[in-house]
C-alpha cells in the first residue's frame, strides 16, 4: 500500500518534469521555426555543401524590411546557388531588437550572418566572441574595394565585419522652394547660413528646416570625433566652444525665428519628418539616405517638387577642419559560432559586390568599387528620376570629398548627452547649466567604466 | 494506520503544490537569488570578463544622481494611485444610485483598463498634444491662453503620465468599491437617514469607513502594480524629455536591456524591491489607526 503510493508519486512528479521540459524544449524550437531543424541537418555537410546533397541552409539577420531589398536580394541569390539556401530574418534596429539579436546569438540559434548599424553596437558583439575575423578569408582585400572610409570600422585594427553601403547624410532640399526664394543650392555652408536659409524658406506659420532625431547630434560628433572626446587630461570635452554655439544656435531656431519645430513639440508628437517634408510643408530637412525609401514612393507620398540635396553644415568656420557623419555603413559580420562560415562568406562577397543592388531601392548604395554603380543608381531612382536634382544628388552621393567620421560613442554617454539638452532645448536649464551637468555626468561615466 | 493515512496526506499535498512550486522555484527564486548574485559582480550581457566587485554596485547606486531623480520621479508617479481610489470610490458610489444607462457607464468606466497599454499610450499623445491635441484647444476656447505644455515639458509630463495612470486605474477601483458598496447595509443608511445625517455625512462618517478593508486592498496593490509599471512610460515618453519622467523600474530596464549592465540593474532592481517592500509594511502598521473590519 505504502509502496504504491510512493510509486504513483515519484511517477507523476517524473511526469510533470517531463512535461515541463518538454514545454521548454518545444518553445525553442518553436521561436525558431523550421529554421533550426534544417539547419542542424544540415550542419555536417559545412564547407562542403554538395556533398552530401542537402543544400546548406544560412539565416542573415538585418535591420531593413525584407520588402525593401533583402527578399529580392536573397531570392536572387537563392536561384542562383541551390546548394546554399539564404534567408532573411528581420530584426527591428531599436533597443529591444538588438536584444532579441543579441540574445539568439548568445544562446546558439541559427544566425549565420548579421547586420551591425553602429560601431558600438559592433563592438560588443566582437568582445562576446560572436563575430569572425574576417582577415581568416585573406581573399578579399576590404580596404582596396570599399576606400578609405573602411577604416572607421576596423575594430582592435581587424575587420569583424564587412562594410557595405554608402551611408549618406543630407539636408534634403525642396528645389522648387529655394528656386522661389532665388537661393542657390549650396555645396559647403555652416549652420549660420543654414539658420539664414531657415528664416528666408519658413511660409507663413510653418517651419524653414526639420531634423530626423537620428542624425539630430551629429554636428556635436562631427567635432568632437576630430577634436576628441576627451581633454588631453582625460577628462569630459563635451563642453567644446562649438558645442555650446550648436545649442545656442539651434535654439535660437526654435525659440527666436520659429523656423524649426522645438524640440518637445517634435518628441511628443513623433513628428513624422519626412512625411512633412515630402508633403511640401516644410522646405528642408537634415535626414540619410533612407529617405529615399519614402520619396520614390508616390502613393503613401505624393510630392510635386524637386527634391536637391546639400550637405550636412558644418559648426565650425573652418571647412578644412570639417568632418562629415557618413562614409560606409551597414556592417554585416559573420556569426563565429556559425557551422556555415565558408558559405556565409560566399555569400557576403557576392553581396557586397554587386548582389546588394536591389537595396538601392531603400537608398542603400554598394560601397564597393567593383559593384555596378550605374545599375544600382537606377534601382535607386527607379522611374523617378526627374524627380531629383541629379546635380546636387550626384555630389552628395558621390563626389563630396569632405572626410567623414562613424560614430562610435557608448550608449550611455548618448542618453546623458541628449537629456540634457531636451532639458535645455525645453527651457528647464540655462546652456552653461547644461555644459556643466554633461561634463559632470561624462566625468561620472568616464570614472565608472575606466 | 493512521500513521500511515497522515503520512499518504502529507503526501498528496505535496504533490498538490508540487507543480506550482515548480514554476515559483524556476522562474522566481533562481531568477531572483541570481540577480542578487549579479548585484556584486560587474557582468554586462555578452561581455566575456565577469569580476566580483564586492559593494561597488550599491556605492554607485548611493551616488548615483540619476537613482535620487528617478526615485523622486517614482514618488511622483504613486500620487496617482490615491487619487484614482478616491475617484474610483465616487464613482461607484453615483453608479450604486439608480440612475439613467447605469451599466453602459459602468463599461465604459472599465474600458481602458482592458484596452492594450500601447494603444492607450497612443491615444493620449494625440489627446496631449501641445498645439493641435484637444486637451489644449478645449482649454484655449475656455479662455487659458497659455495652457500646460503636458508631455512637452520637463515640468508637466510627471503630471501628465499621472493623469493618463488615474484613468487607467479609475475602472478597476470602480468596479471593487462597486461589489464593496453591495455589502454596506441599507438598514445603518437609513438609520443615518433618520437621525438627520447629511448626504455628505453619510458618505464620510459611514460609507468611507465600511469600505476601508477595500480601501486598504486597492491601496496596496494600487501601489505595488504602479510601482512595477514601465510599459505605458516606455511607450509615451522613454523617460524624457531630459529624463523628467524616469521612474526606477523604467531606469532598471534602461540599465538592463540598453545598456546590458546586469550587475547595475540588478542592485537597482533590489533596490526597488526594498522600498516595495517598506511602503507595504508600513502601510501594514499604519492600517489599524483607519480600516475597520
Amino acid at each position: 500500500m505504502r509502496k504504491k503510493g510512493w510509486f504513483t508519486g515519484m511517477a507523476s512528479l517524473i511526469l510533470v518534469m517531463g512535461v515541463l521540459a518538454g514545454c521548454s524544449g518545444g518553445g525553442n524550437n518553436g521561436s525558431n521555426g523550421d529554421g533550426s531543424n534544417a539547419g542542424s541537418e544540415a550542419s555536417p555537410s559545412a564547407g562542403a555543401p554538395a556533398a552530401s546533397g542537402d543544400p546548406v541552409k544560412l539565416t542573415m539577420w538585418g535591420g531593413v524590411p525584407p520588402e525593401a531589398g533583402p527578399q529580392a536580394v536573397v531570392d536572387a541569390w537563392n536561384k542562383e546557388h541551390p546548394d546554399i539556401q539564404v534567408e532573411y530574418v528581420r530584426y527591428v534596429n531599436d533597443d529591444e531588437g538588438n536584444l532579441k539579436l543579441d540574445t539568439a546569438m548568445m544562446t546558439g540559434q541559427d544566425v549565420d550572418l548579421f547586420v551591425n548599424y553602429t560601431s558600438s553596437q559592433a563592438t560588443k558583439r566582437v568582445e562576446a566572441g560572436l563575430a569572425l575575423d574576417l582577415g581568416t578569408f585573406g581573399d578579399y582585400n576590404i580596404d582596396e574595394k570599399m576606400g578609405p572610409d573602411a577604416k572607421g570600422w576596423q575594430i582592435n585594427g581587424k575587420y569583424y565585419g564587412l562594410p557595405t553601403t554608402k551611408s549618406a547624410y543630407f539636408v534634403a532640399l525642396n528645389k522648387d522652394a529655394l528656386d522661389a526664394a532665388g537661393l542657390p543650392v549650396p555645396k559647403d555652408w555652416t549652420w549660420d547660413e543654414l539658420r539664414e536659409y531657415a528664416k528666408q524658406l519658413k511660409a507663413g506659420g510653418g517651419y524653414g528646416f526639420i531634423q530626423n532625431l537620428e542624425p539630430f547630434v551629429d554636428p556635436i560628433d562631427s567635432v568632437l570625433t576630430k577634436d576628441g572626446y576627451t581633454k588631453a587630461d582625460g577628462t569630459s570635452n563635451l563642453d567644446h566652444p562649438l558645442v555650446k554655439k550648436w545649442l545656442e544656435t539651434l535654439n535660437a531656431m526654435m525659440e527666436e525665428d520659429k523656423s524649426t519645430p522645438p524640440l518637445g513639440e517634435q518628441l511628443t508628437s513623433k513628428m513624422p519628418v519626412e512625411q512633412e517634408f515630402l508633403s511640401g510643408k516644410v522646405p528642408m530637412l537634415n535626414i540619410g539616405a533612407w529617405l529615399l525609401r519614402s520619396s520614390n514612393n508616390f502613393t503613401d507620398f505624393p510630392r510635386d517638387f524637386k527634391i536637391a540635396f546639400a550637405p550636412v553644415p558644418r559648426l565650425t568656420d573652418n571647412a578644412d577642419e570639417y568632418v562629415a557623419r557618413g562614409g560606409i555603413g551597414d556592417y554585416i559580420s559573420i556569426n563565429a559560432k556559425s557551422k556555415n562560415q565558408a558559405a556565409a562568406w560566399e555569400f557576403l562577397k557576392w553581396y557586397a559586390d554587386g548582389g546588394m543592388a536591389p537595396m538601392a531601392a531603400g537608398g542603400r548604395l554598394p560601397a564597393s568599387k567593383d559593384a555596378d554603380q550605374d545599375a544600382a543608381l537606377n534601382s535607386l531612382l527607379g522611374d523617378k528620376a526627374d524627380t531629383y536634382d541629379k546635380e546636387s544628388m550626384m555630389y552628395v552621393l558621390f563626389d563630396n570629398r569632405t572626410p567623414t567620421f562613424v560614430r562610435s560613442l557608448d550608449q550611455e554617454v548618448v542618453d546623458l548627452r541628449s537629456q540634457e539638452y531636451e532639458k535645455y532645448f525645453l527651457g528647464a536649464q540655462s546652456v552653461d547649466e547644461t555644459l556643466a551637468a554633461m561634463v559632470a555626468r561624462h566625468n561620472e561615466y568616464l570614472k565608472q567604466t575606466k | 494506520m493512521t500513521n500511515n493515512w497522515m503520512r499518504r496526506q502529507r503526501l498528496l499535498g505535496y504533490l498538490f503544490i508540487g507543480p506550482s512550486m515548480l514554476g515559483v522555484l524556476l522562474f522566481f527564486l533562481i531568477p531572483a537569488a541570481y540577480s542578487f548574485g549579479l548585484m556584486f559582480t560587474n557582468y554586462k550581457f555578452m561581455s566575456p570578463n565577469v569580476e566580483f566587485v564586492g559593494l561597488d554596485n550599491i556605492i554607485r547606486l548611493l551616488k548615483d544622481e540619476m537613482f535620487y531623480l528617478s526615485l523622486k520621479n517614482t514618488f511622483y508617479f504613486l500620487l496617482a494611485v490615491p487619487v484614482s481610489i478616491v475617484l474610483g470610490f465616487l464613482a461607484a458610489v453615483v453608479l450604486n444610485q439608480k440612475i439613467y444607462l447605469k451599466k453602459l457607464l459602468r463599461g465604459l468606466y472599465f474600458m481602458p483598463y482592458i484596452t492594450s497599454g500601447v494603444a492607450v499610450a497612443f491615444v493620449w499623445m494625440l489627446l496631449f498634444h501641445p498645439t493641435q491635441g484637444p486637451i489644449n484647444g478645449l482649454l484655449r476656447s475656455i479662455g487659458i491662453d497659455d495652457p500646460p505644455g503636458w508631455l512637452s515639458t520637463t515640468t508637466s509630463s510627471m503630471v501628465a503620465i499621472d493623469i493618463i495612470w488615474i484613468w487607467f486605474m479609475l475602472g478597476y477601483n470602480m468596479i471593487i468599491y462597486l461589489a464593496a458598496l453591495q455589502e454596506v447595509s441599507p438598514e445603518l443608511l437609513e438609520a443615518a437617514k433618520m437621525d438627520g445625517a447629511r448626504p455628505g455625512q453619510i458618505l464620510r462618517k459611514i460609507i468611507w469607513p465600511l469600505v476601508s478593508p477595500t480601501t486598504f486592498l486597492l491601496l496596496i496593490t494600487g501601489l505595488i502594480m504602479t510601482i512595477k509599471t514601465f510599459g505605458i512610460i516606455q511607450a509615451v515618453t522613454q523617460g524624457g524629455p531630459g529624463n523628467s519622467t524616469t521612474i526606477l523600474s523604467l531606469y532598471v530596464y534602461q540599465n538592463a536591456f540598453r545598456y546590458y549592465d546586469m550587475g547595475y540593474a540588478s542592485t537597482i532592481s533590489w533596490a526597488l524591491f526594498i522600498l516595495i517592500l517598506l511602503i507595504t509594511l508600513a502601510q501594514w502598521v499604519g492600517q489599524k489607526r483607519w480600516v475597520h473590519y
